[in-house]
């Protein structure tokens, strides 16, 4: 076991290496430049020029590698161009939103596709199921930020019941903050119910017709007991794994649906540093998110040595 | 009695006609949200030219002059306007007493030497007036002396300009990249959260010229608590914040969306006109280094059709080829001739032909999509160009990697971009020998020489025209026309008014 576990721990410092290296080169191979994007339009190339200099991105890629790596050894993401302050703090003032959002979306996505992917399973072939089966074929088509736009046309401008964008001022109370978060959350949450929503019918019809199911209903059993406690139960073990699947797309996937409700997330984060071609951002963020897919990985796999021994790495 | 009480009512209603609706005094208190095109690259402006970090800062930090409401340039911290020797060299400015930092210390002549060489040293427009400068130096406590080694008539409109701006810092913050925003503005920072808001609040020891509010001149009043700038970087999420009232002002909506705004809880905000779209041309190197093939492309080119397919109805642009418009002091028709509404095709390719150009050398137009006006009048002008007989490359970019690319004369043959209308012409960017475009001549040279000696604004005018005819004859950019700008406010924010960098001193919210 401790074998396996530093040598997973060894394949991650590796992964992460990689993942440092590859995203340094793209970020600095990509057109742009910092130093032009905060000098503004009237800029001279001399003005850049200085400012390149006085940012150190004159020096040669090795150089500036170099002194990258140095500073990640030393727990040092590095510090934003343009926010006027580390990458880490940076990422952690935007890591509520995002995980609020993520949380919100999940919540909402389980709160539609669980009960219509059961309820469909279990009417299998009636109208219900054909109707929820096309209603949710049609919400996986549809983009969160085109369904986000229409739920701030109808319920923040019409209605004025939620605030169009943002994520309150300064002094703003968690509840008023939370506020901001209804439409963009259900825009993500409604897209993704469809995906869980199609998993859970597949994954209920699955072992509805096991049977234990069928020995269940023989004793007598009610049919919400037999498909809640016996069928759900058994089916819940794919649709956690795309729900996870989901949560954690939607962590690093909310880009588009964060910068139309004008939300100070991750993702907005990264827009925003693309666009501006701020390096240590960019770079600090994606090493971030990598890191933690490696770490969920390591988790699970870990995981599994614990729940079956009979697995070998 | 029936016509007594007539009279009486008619008399009633005769006086409220005459007199309008009831004005409300000026009240104090109250926070504004001001929805902004996204978070700035920094706040200090004399590190950035861009427009955004203009707005923002000067609410916060002051120059020694500015602009009244015709773009005259006037004191701020300066006393007066400045002493200036016979032969136009020195420079003497007396300094506002009684002004203090927010950090409560007060202003001297160090420190407005200190930032003066600041801005020399380290600002765009700064660098631009420093290859002139031979000296900065107090005299005395409230006065500092400018001398030049030549005379530069446009110093106090770059001393007055809100962008790369000459703002006024504690000699003790002199640093190149600021860490303490400590300025002598009516607003100061509070907090300033990244893709969140800018939070400005009154500075309790602001000390306000004294007179009537004059543009970006004048007396400024503190009657807001708090000024917001919120970036929201999306502009359909910006029209919807305007529709909902979300913010007590919007600024930069797409111009399509007057109607709509007009139809929400906001009261839209035309600035008319507000500048120009312009096609810069690299006269170093490439194709168009031909003056030739730049006169053929200014006679090829239809702005009005541009500018339609650009910004829809003539509600929001004019097609009006003088650099500045009607109502400048600067508008002139001097050279304009060459500035053609439908464009003319035949005479384009005449010019063609008599530079014998090679159709195996497209133009390569550099332009992006964060401005989508700019794309729409690059499609317009490429089927002008072609029918011209120009063979045409469109090469569509994002902003910052078109930033990059106009750096570099092998790139590209003409790049899109545009301006607000700026009060002094020697601001205009190509009118700088190094800006990308690198426009040299030796008649640019005589005729801008000549310009920024000349000390005498009536003479000057007329050496302006002279410029715009040298402008037209040599075509380093071509002008578009004119477009206006849309902006949004609340119903209950008073005091302000359209403005190319919009400002909430003298701003106040009714009940």
């Amino acid at each position: 076991m401790t074998r396996v576990v530093v040598r997973r721990l060894l394949e991650m410092a590796l992964v992460m290496a990689i993942v440092v290296t590859i995203v340094f080169v793209i970020v600095r191979i990509a057109p742009g430049d910092p130093a032009a994007m905060m000098l503004g339009p009237d800029a001279t190339a001399k003005d850049v020029a200085d400012l390149r200099a006085r940012l150190g991105l004159d020096q040669s890629l090795p150089a500036q590698y170099g002194r990258y790596v140095w500073g990640l050894l030393h727990g040092d993401l590095g510090q934003s161009i343009f926010l006027a302050r580390p990458v880490t703090q940076a990422l952690w003032e935007r890591a509520e939103p995002t995980f609020f959002l993520t949380l919100f979306s999940i919540l909402i996505a389980c709160g539609i596709a669980l009960p219509v992917g059961i309820l469909s399973a279990y009417r299998h072939g009636s109208v219900f199921d054909q109707i929820t089966s096309t209603v949710a074929m049609f919400a996986a088509s549809i983009p969160s930020f085109w369904l986000g736009l229409v739920l701030m046309q109808l319920f923040a401008v019409k209605l004025g019941w939620f605030q169009p964008s943002g994520y309150g001022g300064p002094g703003a109370s968690l509840g008023e903050r939370l506020n901001h978060l209804v439409l963009p959350a259900c825009a993500l949450g409604i897209v993704s119910s469809a995906l869980i929503a199609r998993f859970t019918r597949a994954s209920m019809l699955d072992v509805l017709g096991d049977d234990y199911v069928r020995t269940a209903r023989a004793k007598g059993m009610s049919e919400i007991r037999v498909v809640l406690l016996h069928a759900f139960k058994n089916a819940l073990i794919p649709i956690l794994t795309v729900i996870g699947l989901t949560a954690a797309l939607l962590i690093s996937g909310a880009i588009v649906t964060e910068t139309v409700f004008g939300l100070p997330g991750v993702g907005s984060l990264v827009v925003s540093a693309v666009l501006r071609r701020d390096y240590p951002v960019i770079q600090g963020t994606l090493l971030v998110v990598a890191g933690l897919y490696v770490l969920i990985n390591f988790i699970i796999d870990m995981l599994y040595l614990v729940v079956d021994p009979r697995v070998r790495y | 009695m029936k016509n007594s009480v007539r009279i009486l009512l008619s008399t009633a209603v005769a006086l409220v006609c005459i007199g309008g609706p009831a004005v409300a005094d000026p009240m104090r208190g109250g926070v504004v949200d001001v929805a902004t095109i996204g978070e700035p690259p920094t706040l200090d402006p004399v590190s950035s030219t861009a427009d955004l970090v203009g707005i923002i800062s000067q609410h916060m930090f002051e120059t020694l002059y500015t602009f009244d409401k015709n773009w005259a340039v006037t004191p701020l911290l300066a006393a007066a306007m400045p002493k200036v020797s016979a032969d136009g060299t020195v420079y003497t400015i007396e300094l506002r007493p009684g002004v203090t930092f927010h950090d409560g210390t007060a202003m001297t002549s160090k420190d407005v030497v200190a930032s003066l060489q600041r801005w020399l040293k380290i600002g765009s427009r700064g660098k631009q007036v420093a290859a002139n400068v031979v000296s900065i130096e107090p005299a005395g406590d409230l006065a500092v002396k400018i001398t030049l080694k030549s005379a530069y008539a446009p110093l106090t409109a770059f001393l007055a300009f809100n962008n790369s701006a000459a703002i006024v810092i504690p000699a003790a913050n002199n640093e190149d990249t600021l860490t303490k925003f400590v300025g002598t503005g009516p607003y100061m920072l509070k907090e300033r959260k990244p893709d969140q808001y800018v939070q400005l609040v009154r500075f309790p020891g602001y000390a306000s010229r004294a007179g009537d509010p004059d543009g970006y001149g004048g007396a400024r009043k503190q009657y807001l608590d708090e000024i917001r700038f919120v970036p929201v970087p999306d502009a359909n999420t910006r029209v919807e914040g305007a529709v909902a009232g979300q913010f007590g002002y919007v600024d930069s909506l797409p111009i399509e969306s007057f109607a709509r705004v007009k139809a929400g809880k906001d009261v839209p905000m035309m600035l008319k006109p507000f500048g120009w779209p312009m096609f810069v041309m690299n006269t170093k190197q490439g194709v168009l280094a031909d003056l030739g093939l730049r006169k053929a492309i200014q006679a090829a080119l239809a702005p009005e059709d541009m500018l339609t397919a650009a910004f829809g109805s003539k509600e929001f642009f004019a097609v009006e080829g003088s650099m500045y418009p009607k109502d400048y002091v600067w508008a002139t028709d001097a050279g304009t001739d060459a500035y053609k509404p439908q464009g003319d095709t035949a005479a384009a390719s005449a010019l063609l032909k008599k530079a014998n150009y090679d159709p195996s050398k497209p133009i390569r137009i550099l332009t992006s999509r964060q401005y989508e006006f700019h794309y729409k009048m690059a499609l317009v002008a490429q089927e002008y160009l072609k029918a011209a007989g120009f063979a045409v490359q469109l090469d569509v970019v994002e902003w910052a990697t078109l930033i990059q690319r106009r750096a570099d004369p092998a790139l590209w043959d003409i790049y899109i971009t545009h301006s607000p209308f700026l009060p002094e012409p020697a601001l205009i960017g190509f009118m700088s020998d190094a800006a990308p475009g690198w426009w040299t001549s030796p008649a640019k040279t005589a005729a801008i020489g000549a310009f920024n000696t000349e000390t005498d604004p009536a003479k000057r005018l007329k050496l302006w025209a002279e410029v715009q005819k040298v402008i037209y004859a040599e075509a380093p950019a071509f002008k578009v026309g004119n477009f206006n700008a849309l902006a949004a406010k609340s119903p209950k924010l008073e005091g302000v008014a359209a403005a190319p960098w919009p400002y909430f001193w003298n701003a106040w919210l009714e009940k």
